[in-house]
């Protein structure tokens, strides 16, 4: 019997990022499921319950620090690990980012084997 | 009037005193000889006196006035009548062996020369400024009376009533001390102006003292008098003094000073109104002491009139203070206004601020995402095995490209941050040796790329490691920027060097080049931002001109210095000094 692969949820509203993201992560062996806004990975989060979730930090209406407050203020959720995913790389927003609750910040661009061995360590694999 | 030539005019260096130095000598000089001087040759001599007077009188303000010189040429015409006179009378007593006639013409230009000079005294105050408003007249008007009564009850009324003279002579003899009087006003208000600090008023007034004081004791000595009597001093030091104060370089100063709606009251000023005052109590007591007749109509007449003019005075005072009163809440409003305004410029400036930091900040976004599909998708089809070399070269400068617009934005935003200064830095200990050894990895394929050795020297001493107080990602962003200029800047063939050092109590990186060089001319600039030196732009070198600021601004930030070796065509050495981490 082999273990089920962890599920991911990947929240961007760029759907070309999204797709890639999803690739790399099939590539490795893991399960995605997608949102293209916040609100939709909320519901994502609450249906589905992946073992992790990629957010963008910057999604029009709810964006992903108001997704991580959902998630943090569900007690069935609040331990998913969250990797932030952002454009803005200052100090500052990283510091935002992780403050807010988020258990690692990347930058954009960022490169796949990076984002690969940050869901990996999350995960414990 | 404060025209462009008179703001020139104040200006005007205080240079040039010889002459009028020379002509108060060479005046002294010329007085005393008069003493010693047959009769005939006197009568010459002091009339040459006065010509040389009025000659001065007349060049003084051509050199030193270029607009204003009426009152001076009022004085020169003054004294001009004064020595046509003196030529009258000296003709009779000379050449005539008597005293000419009275009234005679001497008389006549003697007597005109004094409103000549009071007008030009009066238009010298009015241009001073000093005589501008009612409040100055008034002023004026006090003391003139009040000097008026005494001059006429103690000199001009006594003459007038003294037996053995002729009606004539009372007549003539009288108006000389009556025209003093005027002179005596015109006198006290040039006194309580500002005008007195200056050398050639002071000349000036000297001279006029000179003048009322020789009147004065001619009024009493006048039967005695004759060419050659040792009251001519004062005539005589009266003409030199004049002549010397249109001379003098300060003249010319005064006449530019800024017009006041009403004299202030100074002390001097105030002292003058007040003797003024009490003019008319004490020359009734010094009558009454000296047993005189009293002169009670002209002192009930004068005292009143003294009385009105010292209201009307306190008139202006009182209404002078509620203009001013007026004045300061109007400024106090404008500066109430002002303030606000600027406040309102501050928030301005503030909102404008953020808005800036947001714009830098969205643009820095709207790059980065598209990026971040570019290398992406880039890297997925070049993990594809079977792409082919060509395919592969391509989709490798789309990355490069990529990689080059990535550190653009990275460096934009950097410094609009560090534009608003802003580069706080996470600090803690570092292995500066560690950040070296990374960066020269890093960029290795590059400088294999470019054709260009790059060599990383550790000095022995250190063990391999070597720590500094700063921020790694810094660290390694300064040591970054200036490696890669050094293989941007170095041709094919050539070499890059990093050396880490530790000399006393300082960690020393050194990054040299065998490349092109930079200008001598050029060198100071190199950590403007946006500088790019001419061979760089020339050569179309890629870049920003924000590297160097980038790397200096970090230096700084790190307490450090940073410093510059260049050789047109051998090479370069950027020298980046930190202070050493505390030993623990």
């Amino acid at each position: 019997m082999t273990t089920e692969q962890p599920l991911i949820l990947v929240a961007d509203d760029d759907a070309d990022i999204v797709t890639l993201v999803r690739i790399r992560l099939e590539a490795a062996g893991f399960r995605v499921v997608t949102a293209g806004n916040g609100a939709r990975a909320v519901d994502a989060a609450r249906s589905e319950r992946p073992s992790l979730a990629i957010l963008d930090a910057m999604m029009p209406g709810l964006d992903g620090y108001g997704v991580l407050a959902a998630l943090r203020a569900d007690p069935e959720l609040a331990a998913m690990p969250v990797v932030m995913l952002s454009a803005h790389v200052h100090a500052d927003d990283v510091g935002r980012g992780l403050e807010a609750g988020a258990d690692e910040y990347l930058a954009k661009p960022f490169r796949a084997d990076h984002l690969l061995e940050v869901v990996r360590g999350l995960l414990g694999r | 009037m404060d025209t462009p030539a008179s703001s020139a005019l104040w200006r005007t260096p205080l240079r040039g005193t010889a002459a009028a130095n020379a002509f108060v000598l060479l005046g002294a000089a010329a007085t005393a000889v008069y003493f010693v001087l047959p009769p005939r040759a006197q009568a010459i001599w002091y009339v040459l006196i006065g010509a040389a007077a009025v000659g001065a009188l007349v060049l003084g303000p051509r050199w030193h006035l270029k607009a204003d010189r009426l009152p001076w040429y009022l004085f020169a015409a003054g004294i001009a009548a004064w020595v046509a006179g003196d030529a009258i009378f000296d003709y009779y007593d000379v050449q005539l062996g008597r005293e000419p006639p009275l009234p005679s013409a001497a008389d006549v230009l003697y007597l005109a020369g004094y409103p000549l000079l009071v007008a030009g005294i009066i238009v010298l105050l009015a241009k001073l400024g000093v005589i501008a408003g009612r409040i100055a007249l008034v002023d004026a008007a006090i003391v003139g009376i009040a000097l008026g009564l005494a001059q006429w009850i103690f000199v001009v009324d006594p003459y007038t009533h003294e037996t053995g003279l002729s009606l004539n002579e009372r007549i003539f003899g009288g108006a000389y001390p009556a025209m003093d009087i005027l002179l005596l006003a015109a006198f006290a208000q040039l006194l309580v102006s500002p005008a007195w600090r200056l050398p050639s008023y002071q000349l000036l007034m000297a001279s006029f003292l000179s003048v009322l004081v020789a009147d004065e004791l001619y009024a009493h000595y006048v039967q005695t008098y004759a060419l050659g009597s040792w009251i001519d001093v004062f005539f005589l030091l009266g003409y030199v003094l004049v002549g010397a104060a249109a001379l003098h370089p300060s003249m010319a100063t005064i006449v530019a000073r800024e017009r006041r709606a009403a004299p202030r009251l100074t002390t001097a000023r105030f002292l003058l109104l007040c003797s003024a005052f009490f003019a008319v109590p004490i020359t009734l007591l010094v009558e009454r002491a000296l047993g005189h007749r009293i002169h009670a109509t002209l002192l009930g007449i004068t005292g009143v009139v003294l009385a009105g003019l010292v209201l009307l005075r306190l008139v202006g005072l009182v209404r002078n203070e509620e203009r001013a009163r007026r004045a300061e809440r109007q400024a106090r409003r404008e500066a109430e206004n002002a303030q606000r305004l600027l406040g309102e410029q501050n928030r301005e400036l503030r909102e404008f601020d953020r808005l800036k930091d947001e714009f830098v900040s969205l643009v820095s976004h709207d790059l980065r995402t598209p990026l971040t599909s570019i290398v992406g998708y880039v890297d997925l089809v070049l993990d594809d095995p079977s792409l082919s070399d060509e395919d592969r070269q391509y989709l490798a400068i789309v990355a490069r490209n990529a990689d080059r617009l990535h550190r653009l934005v990275d460096d934009l935003l950097f410094a609009a941050r560090l534009q608003a200064g802003r580069l706080e830095l996470a600090v803690s200990d570092v292995d500066l040796a560690e950040v070296a050894r990374h960066t020269v990895e890093t960029l290795r394929p590059r400088a294999e790329a470019a054709g260009v050795a790059l060599q990383h020297e550790l000095a022995p001493e250190l063990n391999g490691s070597f720590a500094v107080v700063g921020e790694a990602s810094r660290l390694g962003q300064l040591l970054d920027n200036l490696v890669s200029n050094a293989v941007k800047f170095t041709p094919e063939g050539g070499h890059v060097a990093v050396r880490l050092s530790r000399p006393p109590g300082r960690a020393l990186l050194e990054v040299s080049d065998s490349g092109i060089g930079i200008r001598e001319d050029e060198r100071d600039r190199l950590f403007e931002r946006f500088f790019r030196s001419s061979t760089a732009s020339e050569r179309q070198i890629e870049g920003t001109g924000l590297g160097l600021y980038i790397t200096k601004a970090i230096v700084d930030a790190h307490s450090g210095r940073i410093s510059v070796e260049s050789e047109e065509g051998e090479g370069t050495t950027f020298r980046v000094e930190l202070p050493l981490a505390e030993p623990a």
